[in-house]
């Protein structure tokens, strides 16, 4: 008889090898793996960019195609009216070169915009006229359910008056005095020129007319157009898609893979490429996208946050490393819906016990590797400041967590299970809706992909187990998708917790009030969180002159706590070519501006 | 010739009585080497992992942030720790512990699975062999990791589930193999005199078929633990194992490499090396039984 390494033991000793040896390559790789500077680089007029795959081209955000990648994609090739900038030094944040307008002239007690566009044109060479805006419009009016953007109430339901003057000048009289800052910010944000002279008909064939000058024909015209938006593969071929008013024309789209920009050489505004081609090429993990920057292989990439040792490699092959700080928030959704862990979530005790066992300062330190900031609430803080959480209503405290339990009716057994002892709506009692023996266990649903994301809901996990509340993580790819708003006899409704922050869970629009997100009805108010003094307040950072309101807001919804406030991670520790000009600023407002980028 | 003379010079009288059959077996067994590295191996890794918490007290519910990457040796902690503070050594020994309890049962469930329905296809034959086999030929038409990867993205991943998703796949090979046996076994002499005397088809899978299958049957059940066992890493590679706290060693590899960069080198190396030993230990396990079970019935 003799010895000898059977077959199958070999295939399976193998495989695990060959994960062995992959992993000791790269680890061996060390500090001195090869690669070249300019390696990667596809020539000096083109750059490759870690992005992900856009999915949604008209400029006409539709529900669950609002993703940051297909903002960007869509500013690129279809230029909002108006662009802004935080840096404080324009009226309105808006930013007067970008922009295709120049700013309101405010008149009516304030009632009523005037706007007057500036001299630009479609790719063609047609004028971009008011026809273009009130093609938008029209749209927009008509089917105001089918637009992501929209709100009962706002914009256009808050519009008295629309009026085109001529060519150039439009007006919107407001149903009721606005503050103009946030009117404009976050309301005349929406507004995109459309190519009526192109779109505006309701068949491929069919001959462009004025269809979308009434409802019926604009509910025609859009349901055409987002036939035409959900069909990716067509992008680059679909003449609807081919005439522009961005500094960029979509040369080559891949479905789930690489989009090719190439400069529009008919652009109109001020603001020229000075690249010929923008690569974006998507990866399916951080582990993916870092290895392919670390070879060299992208021009403009990121750093996830299990990588950030590796900075200084980077930029010994000549990388500039820079935090992308956003106008960003980051909290974990309650589901204030859910049959069974709704009742709890409405008890305010609880949500400030549970916001207690958030150790913020420690997770942004440890986890996020300082790229993160506490959240304290839903004002943001200017970005890149605000580093501990000195500033929050409820920091981390264990202790008090537990008392606050205990005194009101739960019997807290630490990694065990909590459950409640004393129902009833006294002061010493669970609350409303809660039964004897209700345990306090839920479940969150989170992204995968994303390391430092994963670490941080096992820390959270530990903590809250340390007094006898039990978390089950549940990673998925999409966790908007699978947690959305839904009414308490709805399947959909079985969520607890909902996380999608790991690069920052809402980007404001330069005014940062709540309007979209914490209101009640709001369309990104996901857990349904409602609270009529929230909403007084909401309502009136909309109509304040100055910034009381808003800090009023700020204040009664950090303490409130409508979600968890979890740590603020930046959008993205980017990583480009130092030969790459134009990148910084980074808009914190998470938009990117490829015509101001060029190799030196 | 003078072979031959020794040879028919050998033959005495013995007055010993023969060995039984399953000490033949042992001794078999014993006499492969590998075989016994490999009862070595699972031997050491399993009282390693299932004892050694027990001398190696460790917290694996609680995280600590203030001891996050230690190195090996690092505040008494000999394997270091992760990027949340626990003990390595710890967690392999907890991730051993998953992965050898999902390996083994899984492993066992698709061999039960699969020898009853292979004997059963094999000893009827008709319409329940095609139907069974059908099935079989169908569901090995199919990637099983493409499976075990869409049932685990489907449910959420917890040890009995990811039992129950390899065992409900991983029946297939032990299906084909006992069916084989069946249909060899199904026309001796002692089956048709049994079944001659009105014995019925079930006791003829129970008391013949089966018993007579069940060095093949064996000899694959430890091939299958092994592959169980590459499943869980598989999965939990891809992000499909068991979510924290809860380890192993496939989910244990995959945070390794996330850290590969920071030359955390510990976070890698002992879990793929544990699971390379254990997945060597169960086929060199099975490879003596095989050599067992041939030159049992050889000698029988």
């Amino acid at each position: 008889m003799t010895s000898r390494i059977p077959g199958r033991a070999l295939r399976g000793a193998v495989a695990a090898a060959a994960t062995i040896a992959l992993g000791a390559g790269l680890v061996g790789c060390g500090d001195n793996s090869g690669s070249s500077e300019d390696g990667g680089s596809q020539g000096k007029d083109t750059v490759t960019v870690a992005f992900r795959t856009p999915n949604w081209i008209l400029p006409i955000s539709a529900p669950g195609f609002t993703q940051g990648e297909n903002a960007i994609f869509g500013q690129a090739l279809y230029r909002s009216l108006y662009q802004y900038r935080l840096d404080g030094t324009a009226q309105y944040n808006i930013d007067p070169q970008r922009s295709m307008a120049e700013p309101p002239q405010v008149s009516n007690g304030g009632r009523t915009l005037t706007i007057t566009l500036k001299d630009n044109s479609w790719s063609d060479g047609t004028p971009i006229t008011t026809r273009d805006i009130q093609f938008w419009y029209d749209l927009v009016t008509a089917n105001k359910d089918k637009w992501a953007s929209y709100r009962a109430g706002g914009f256009p339901d808050n519009v008295e008056k629309w009026s085109i003057e001529d060519e150039k000048t439009f007006s919107i009289t407001t149903t009721e005095v606005y503050n103009t800052a946030w009117f404009v910010d976050n309301q005349l944000n929406r507004i995109t020129p459309l190519p009526q002279h192109v779109w505006d008909k309701d068949s491929a064939t069919a001959e462009v007319s004025d269809l979308a000058s009434s409802p019926e024909g604009a509910k025609k015209v859009f349901d055409f157009l987002t036939a035409a938006a959900k069909d990716p593969k067509t992008y680059d071929s679909n003449e609807l898609w081919q005439v522009n008013s961005g500094a960029w024309k979509l040369e080559e789209y891949v479905p789930n893979g690489e989009v090719t920009l190439a400069a529009q050489p008919n652009y109109s505004g001020t603001d020229k490429p000075k690249l010929s081609k923008v690569v974006l090429r998507p990866f399916t993990s951080d582990d993916a996208e870092f290895n392919v920057l670390r070879a060299g292989d992208i021009d403009y990439g990121y750093v996830p946050a299990a990588n950030m040792s590796q900075t200084s490699y980077l930029e010994s092959k000549g990388y500039t490393v820079s935090p992308w700080y956003g106008w960003s928030i980051t909290y974990l959704q309650l589901n204030y819906n859910n049959p069974k862990s709704g009742v709890l979530f409405k008890q305010p005790y609880l949500r400030q016990s549970l916001q207690m066992l958030i150790d913020q300062p420690t997770i942004s330190k440890v986890i996020w590797s300082d790229t993160a900031a506490p959240t304290c609430g839903p004002v943001p803080a200017k970005p890149g400041t605000n580093t501990d959480a000195a500033g929050c209503a409820y920091s981390f405290d264990p202790a008090k967590s537990k008392e606050l339990l205990e005194s009101h009716g739960w019997k807290v057994t630490p990694d065990g299970q909590t459950t409640c002892q004393s129902p009833g709506t006294g002061p010493n009692q669970c609350g409303e809706g809660i039964a004897a023996g209700t345990p306090l266990e839920f479940t969150v649903t989170s992204q995968t992909g994303f390391a430092a994301t994963t670490k941080m809901f096992a820390e959270i996990k530990s903590q809250m187990a340390k007094l006898g509340i039990q978390l089950t993580i549940k990673e998925v790819p999409d966790s908007v998708a699978v947690t959305p708003t839904c009414k308490p006899t709805e399947a959909s409704c079985s969520w607890d917790m909902s996380f999608f922050g790991s690069q920052g869970s809402w980007y404001y629009p330069a005014f940062a009030s709540g309007e979209r997100l914490f209101a009640t009805d709001a369309p990104v108010n996901l857990g349904s969180y409602s609270n009529p003094e929230a909403d007084k307040l909401i309502e009136a950072t909309q109509f304040a002159g100055d910034e009381s309101a808003l800090t009023a807001y700020n204040d009664f919804l950090a303490r409130d706590l409508p979600v968890l406030w979890m740590p603020n991670p930046v959008y993205q520790v980017s990583a480009y070519r130092s030969g790459l000009q134009g990148v910084e600023p980074q808009d914190p407002m998470n938009l990117m501006y490829f015509q101001d980028w060029s190799w030196k | 010739m003078s072979t031959l003379s020794e040879a028919v010079g050998s033959v005495e009288p013995n007055d010993t009585p023969p060995r039984g059959l399953w000490r033949q077996g042992l001794t078999v067994f014993c006499e492969n080497r590998l075989a016994l590295v490999g009862l070595g191996l699972f031997v050491l890794l399993a009282g390693v992992c299932f004892l050694g918490p027990l001398v190696y007290q460790t917290d694996q519910v609680h995280t600590d942030l203030t001891a996050v990457y230690l190195a090996p040796g690092e505040q008494g902690h000999l394997l270091g720790t992760d990027g949340v503070g626990y003990d390595q050594l710890g967690r392999l020994m907890l991730g051993g512990q998953t992965s050898i309890i999902v390996g083994l049962a899984a492993g066992v469930l698709a061999t039960i699975v699969g020898t009853l329905l292979g004997a059963i296809a094999g000893f009827f034959g008709g319409w329940v062999d095609a139907a069974v086999m059908r099935v079989v030929d169908a569901m090995m038409s199919i990637p099983s990791l493409f499976l075990f990867m869409l049932l685990a993205a489907i449910v959420t991943p917890s040890a009995p589930m990811l039992i129950l998703i390899i065992g409900a796949f991983a029946w297939l090979g032990p299906a084909r193999l006992v069916r084989g046996e069946a249909l060899t076994l199904r026309s001796r002499e002692y089956v048709q005199a049994m079944r001659g005397m009105g014995g019925t088809g079930g006791r003829a899978v129970r008391r013949h078929i089966i018993p007579n299958a069940i060095g093949t049957v064996i000899v694959n059940a430890t091939f299958q633990v092994a592959d169980a066992i590459l499943y869980v890493a598989y999965l939990s590679f891809l992000g499909l194992g068991i979510p924290p706290p809860a380890a192993n060693w496939g989910g244990m590899l995959s945070d390794g490499l996330a850290d590969t960069y920071s030359g955390h080198w510990w976070l890698l190396y002992p879990p793929g090396i544990a699971i390379i030993l254990i997945v060597l230990a169960f086929n060199f396990i099975g490879d003596g039984l095989r050599d067992a079970f041939e030159v049992r019935l050889r000698r029988r």
